[in-house]
This record gives structure tokens, C-alpha cells and sequence, in this order.
């Protein structure tokens, strides 16, 4: 416990109100335990990231933020206040969280321009000239302003998530979550997608984001969780636990990859 | 042997009065069985258990029963029990129906389930409804893929109209066989016929496959 | 409304009759239709002009007719061509399995060029023949693509063969229809022939559901 407690006195902005907390949160699937007992904040203006091996619950807990999976035991707590248990605030919860897939999920229906206007035109009721040139500001910012009118199958990979990523800020979220946004990239788009992310965390937007992009995890992230077999094996700021991990599996973990500091 | 195709062609007005029927029989075949297709198809697939398990037996009843057989039992059986008895094109319309929404039916969900969770999810994120994932973001490029296979709805209905001509429907396939007997040239009415709906179905085939090349991707995700 | 089932056991022997000819009428345009359907798969995907261009005429033209036509067609067209009269169960073989073949020649087709390029070079790779290849590497391969669409194909084909009951080919329609006629029970005979079709057919359906989902191949 005085571990736990000397870590959070370590934390950039432990005064500030936490945004996302998770108080010991269960996730099974029947029989198999997928998260055993998670307990983690995210603050205001902060960058989480998540890491660990592949199957070691991380990429569960963050789809138990917004809902896409429901937990089991804990409390999960967005802005103060427990997750709704209807749709409709369900919904509403949504809506201030924007999320970025490993799989990019564009609507290949839709060009470009209408996959960003088409959350802010049906939940928020945007109008038609106001989502476009929201749109367009945020195509812009991604660097992807002349893709407007492209279709997502005539994009590359990196080009397709940096829209995904303009998709989710044309919500306005308070919480951006990523789950393995690099992961289905061909390793010359991973930068141009990282340095959207970065420019994000830059302008202060708070992030949780499943990785295994250490080097993007050492430079962003203020804290850093480790996940092994469903639990938590570490938590602290990113240069303690890539610099001076306490935990052997931490240790282990960070060797495997070729991590050497 | 000698042809002699005159006889056929004297008839071309009466015969081409025929293929307009056969072309309006199809047409409202196709619309009617999309419609109730889809919401078919949807009942399966979300409705409750009251509602999906009579769908499932309605489907599968139908790949099991000749189209031949629902159209004679709607005809000469169905005015016994219902006391109604329909004129024969409308008959055809309601057997054809029956039997084609069935399979409209196969071909959304099939459809439906091929696009894949991360698209329903990525809808959900964005705060939509389930309601309007299905409609925005599902359903279009579920139509996309399934345009392939509803391509072949709209030939296969044309090919089956001809079917009517068993209860009497005066749609090309029945005039073709009053022409025949009237003239005693069988093998050039049917030639002729034979021809004719050739001349529409494959271009219908043609103009399915080249649309969907060119919107495919559109479906992909 | 007075119904009278007794006249379905009256008749049970024509009906049962009926059956075994629809049956017997599937099995052999089958046996017809899967040589000719790879005999026609197999012209298009040579490298003669002429042949890939007859075998795409025939199962264009034989896929775009109504079977209920064909069916007539042979039937008035034949005998005049060949000058041999055929039967009714002979015309209506004949003209079914002018129109399976075609579909099965599609399917084949489809079935081969399904296997990636990839899987003939490895094969050549390692030292095989083309012959060799296509044998014992790409046919094993496409028979798993292809045997799901022949099951479905078997369906379509079972419950066309009541088509032929127009030429008066002893088939179950066909009985029903003649029982039909003579006994005025409508009700009785026609839902009698609907639930024979049913109970045939239903089991044939659910076997092509579970060979999908065992041997389909998903995308």
C-alpha cells in the first residue's frame, strides 16, 4: 500500500479531478477470468497508456470504458459518476469518449468527409454546414485535408486511422481511447499515426492507450500500466517503469520486447 | 424439316402483350419480396423467439417446397379454406412472393452477419443508437454485398413468372403455348420464345455484375 | 368446407410412385450434369478460343431460360432435330440436365479459379507437373468451395423436377395433379403433394445448412 501511495505522490496532475476510475474491476468471460480485480485512475489532461502481453486484459479494460464490454464486479466511475446502466445513458456517456480501433473501422460506404459528419449529423444533430466544416478543420489537422472526397479503400493504412482519429474528435470527446491504434500498420505509417497522437497529448487532451509502441509509451505517456494475466503487476510514471521497473514481471516483460532503456 | 416462323410472327403483338405482363409480374414480384425480405430477415434476427423460430420454418419450408407447388396450392387450395378466391395473376403474384421473400430473406442476413462487430462498434462509440447503426452504417453496405445475390433474385423471378402459365396467367410463357397450338408451329414458338427471354435475362445478369464491380469496395471494410 | 383425407391413402400408390420418379429423376440428370459441368468448366478454362467460347455460349444461353420453357422446348424441338422420340422422362432428363450442367459448370469454374496462383507455383516449386499440380494441389482445394454449391444446386434441381410434370412425366406433381382431377378432393390431394415436397425436401435443406457450416469457406 505505501508503494501505491509513493507512486501517486510521483503523479504530473494527482491533484486534478480524475476523469475515468476503475475500482476493482472484474471481467470474465463464463468461466475464464479475463481481468481479475483492476484498480487505475486516469486524470484530467493525462496520458495512460496500457501495456503488457497480448491477452493480459488490457485491451478488456478499455472497452469496458465506454461500455462495448460489460464488467463483472468493481465500479467504473467516468467524470465522477458510475456508468449509467441504460442505453440511453449509455449512449450519452459515448458521446464524450471518442475511440480509435486496431482495425481502423472506417465506414467504407462513406468517403472521408462523411465518416467524420456522420456522428456529429445523427447523435448530435449538427448541422450540415457546421459538420462539414468541422470535418475539414479536423482532416486539416490530421494532414489529410485533400482526402476529403476519397472513399477509405483508397487510402493506406496510416492515412485510414489518422481519419478514424479525426472521426473521434468530431464528437468533442473529454476522452480519447485507443486500442492498439498501430497495430494493423505497415511499420512506415506508424510514425505519421504516433505523431497525430503525440500532437493530441500536446494539446492536452486526456488519452488512454493500449500500445506496444514502448518508445511512443516512454516519451507520451505520464503513467503507465502494466498488465499481466488480467491483473496489474505495476503502475507508475513512464520513466520509473521503463527506467527502474520494481516488478519482475515488468523486468520481464520490457527484456522480451528488447528494451533496453 | 422446314421452319417456317410467319405464323409466330403475325402473333408478335399478342406475344409482346404477354412479355409486358411477364415484365410487370417480375417487377412487382421483386419490390414486394425485397420489402418483406428484409423485414423478414431483420424479424429472424432480432425479433424475439415467438417471432424468429415460425421465420426460420417459413425459410426453410420454402427452399424445401417446388414454387410450382405453392402457386397451384395458392390457386386451387387456398379459396377452399379462405372461401377468397384470387384471379390467377394475382395468384401468381402472392405464390411468387411467398416463395422469393424467403430467399430475399437468406440473402440479408447473410449480408447483415458478413459486415463485420468492429462495424456496429465503431458505430455504437460514435453515441448511435442500435437503431441507427443498423440503418447508417449497416444496412448500406450489407446492400452492397448482397447485390451480387439479388441480382440473381431478379432473374430467377423472371424465370420462374414463366411458371405461371400453369394457372393461366397470359404472361409470355402461356401466349407463347396458345400461339403454338393455334398455328401447329410448337418448335418456332418456343424457339422464338426461348430467344426472347434470353434476350432479356442476360443482359439483366450483365448489368448487375458490372454495377457491383464498380461499387464493391464501397461494401468492404 | 367437408374434407375427406381417405382419398390421400386411396391414392397412396400413385403418389408413391411419383416420389420415387422425382427422386430417380435428381439422381440421374446429377449423374449427367457433374461430368458435363466440369467437361464445360474444364473447355472454358482452356486455352482454345473455340472451345471457351462454345462453353460459354451454351451455359450462358442454357442459365438465362426459363426451365418450365426448356422444358417444352425440348420437348417439340427434339424429336424434329434428332428424329428420335424420346419419352417424357428421357425430354425431361434431357432438358434439366442441359440446364444443371451449366450451373455446374459455373460453380467448378468458380471453384478453381478460387485457389490463388500462389498454391500452382508452390506446387511447381517443388517440382510437380502442371497435371500433377491441378490433381493432388488445386482440385482437393476446390472441391471443398464447390461441394456446398453442388449440395445447394441438388436442392434447386429437386424441386425443379416438378416442372416436367407439364409433359406428363409420371413425377409426384404430375400424379397428384392427375389424382387431383379425377377424385375433385383440391384440398386434400394439393396439400397432400405440398407436405410430401415438404418432408422431402426440409431434411435436404437442413443437410445443406450443416455442410455450409462445415465445409464453407468464409471470406
Amino acid at each position: 500500500m505505501s508503494t501505491v501511495a509513493a507512486q501517486i505522490q510521483n503523479r504530473k496532475n494527482a491533484d486534478q479531478t480524475p476523469v475515468v476510475e476503475y475500482r476493482s474491476i472484474r471481467k470474465q468471460y463464463g468461466e475464464f477470468v479475463a481481468i481479475g480485480s483492476v484498480t487505475a485512475r486516469v486524470n484530467k489532461g493525462e496520458v495512460v497508456c496500457l501495456i503488457g502481453p497480448s491477452g493480459s486484459g488490457k485491451s478488456t479494460l478499455l472497452r469496458t470504458t465506454n461500455a462495448l464490454e460489460q464488467i463483472q464486479g468493481g465500479e467504473l466511475l467516468f467524470d465522477g459518476k458510475p456508468l449509467p446502466a441504460s442505453k440511453a445513458g449509455i449512449r450519452q456517456v459515448r458521446q464524450r469518449m471518442g475511440m480509435v480501433f486496431q482495425n481502423f473501422e472506417l465506414f467504407p460506404h462513406k468517403t472521408v468527409l462523411e465518416n467524420i459528419t456522420v456522428g456529429p449529423r445523427t447523435v448530435l444533430k449538427v448541422s450540415e454546414q457546421e459538420a462539414r466544416k468541422r470535418a475539414v478543420a479536423l482532416l486539416d489537422k490530421v494532414g489529410l485535408a485533400d482526402k476529403a472526397d476519397k472513399y477509405p479503400a483508397n487510402l493506406s493504412g496510416g492515412q485510414q486511422q489518422r481519419v478514424a482519429i479525426a472521426r473521434a474528435l468530431a464528437m468533442e470527446p473529454e476522452v480519447m481511447l485507443f486500442d492498439e491504434p498501430t497495430s494493423a500498420l505497415d511499420p512506415e505509417t506508424i510514425g505519421e499515426v504516433l505523431n497525430v497522437m503525440k500532437r493530441l497529448a500536446e494539446e492536452g487532451m486526456t488519452m488512454i492507450v493500449v500500445t506496444h509502441e514502448m518508445t511512443f509509451a516512454r516519451r507520451v505517456a505520464d503513467w503507465v500500466v502494466v498488465f499481466d494475466r488480467g491483473n496489474i503487476v505495476e503502475q507508475g510514471p513512464a520513466a520509473q517503469i521503463f527506467d527502474n521497473p520494481q516488478a519482475e514481471r515488468t523486468r520481464d516483460f520490457l527484456s522480451h520486447l528488447g528494451w533496453d532503456g | 424439316m422446314d421452319f417456317d416462323f410467319s405464323a409466330v410472327l403475325d402473333s408478335w403483338q399478342y406475344l409482346a402483350g404477354g412479355l409486358g405482363l411477364t415484365i410487370l409480374l417480375s417487377l412487382l414480384t421483386v419490390i414486394l419480396s425485397l420489402i418483406f425480405g428484409i423485414a423478414v430477415a431483420l424479424g429472424r434476427m432480432y425479433g424475439p423467439r415467438w417471432l424468429s423460430v415460425p421465420l426460420v420454418f417459413y425459410i426453410d419450408s420454402m427452399r424445401a417446397v417446388p414454387v410450382l407447388v405453392v402457386l397451384i396450392w395458392i390457386y386451387f387450395a387456398l379459396p377452399i379454406v379462405t372461401g377468397i378466391s384470387l384471379p390467377p395473376f394475382w395468384a401468381a403474384l402472392v405464390a411468387l412472393t411467398f416463395h422469393i421473400c424467403a430467399y430475399v430473406a437468406e440473402i440479408v442476413r447473410a449480408g447483415i452477419s458478413s459486415v463485420r462487430a468492429g462495424q456496429t462498434q465503431a458505430g455504437l462509440v460514435l453515441g448511435m443508437s442500435e437503431a441507427q447503426v443498423m440503418r447508417k452504417i449497416i444496412l448500406p453496405q450489407a446492400l452492397i454485398r448482397m447485390l451480387p445475390s439479388l441480382g440473381s433474385i431478379v432473374s430467377i423471378t423472371i424465370k420462374d413468372t414463366a411458371i405461371a402459365a400453369v394457372i393461366a396467367v397470359p404472361e409470355l410463357m402461356k401466349r407463347t403455348e396458345t400461339v403454338s397450338g393455334q398455328s401447329f408451329r410448337p418448335m418456332e414458338a418456343f424457339t422464338v420464345a426461348m430467344v426472347v427471354y434470353f434476350l432479356i435475362l442476360f443482359p439483366a445478369t450483365r448489368a448487375i455484375d458490372l454495377i457491383y464491380k464498380n461499387i464493391a469496395y464501397r461494401g468492404r471494410s | 368446407m367437408n374434407l375427406d383425407w381417405s382419398v390421400v391413402w386411396q391414392n397412396s400408390g400413385a403418389l408413391a410412385q411419383g416420389v420415387l420418379i422425382t427422386i430417380l429423376l435428381t439422381f440421374c440428370t446429377m449423374l449427367i450434369a457433374i461430368p458435363g459441368g466440369i467437361v464445360l468448366a474444364l473447355m472454358r478454362l482452356s486455352s482454345s478460343r473455340i472451345l471457351s467460347g462454345i462453353s460459354a455460349c451454351f451455359v450462358e444461353f442454357f442459365r438465362n431460360v426459363p426451365i418450365i420453357l426448356l422444358i417444352y422446348w425440348t420437348f417439340y424441338v427434339l424429336p424434329v432435330f434428332t428424329d428420335i422420340s424420346f419419352s417424357p422422362f428421357g425430354t425431361g432428363l434431357l432438358a434439366l440436365a442441359l440446364n444443371v450442367s451449366a450451373y455446374n459448370s459455373e460453380t467448378f469454374r468458380a471453384g478453381i479459379n478460387s485457389i490463388r496462383r500462389g498454391q500452382t507455383e508452390a506446387a511447381l516449386a517443388l517440382g510437380m507437373s502442371h497435371m500433377e499440380a491441378m490433381l493432388k494441389i488445386i482440385l482437393p482445394q476446390a472441391a471443398r468451395r464447390v461441394l456446398p454449391v453442388l449440395a445447394s444446386t441438388w436442392i434447386s434441381l429437386f424441386k425443379d423436377t416438378s416442372l416436367v410434370s407439364v409433359i406428363a412425366v409420371g413425377d409426384l406433381a404430375h400424379n397428384a395433379l392427375e389424382i387431383r382431377a379425377q377424385s375433385f378432393r383440391v384440398l386434400e390431394i394439393l396439400t397432400a403433394m405440398a407436405v410430401i415436397y415438404w418432408v422431402l425436401g426440409y431434411p435436404q435443406a437442413k443437410l445443406v445448412d450443416r455442410i455450409y457450416k462445415k465445409w464453407g469457406v468464409k471470406e
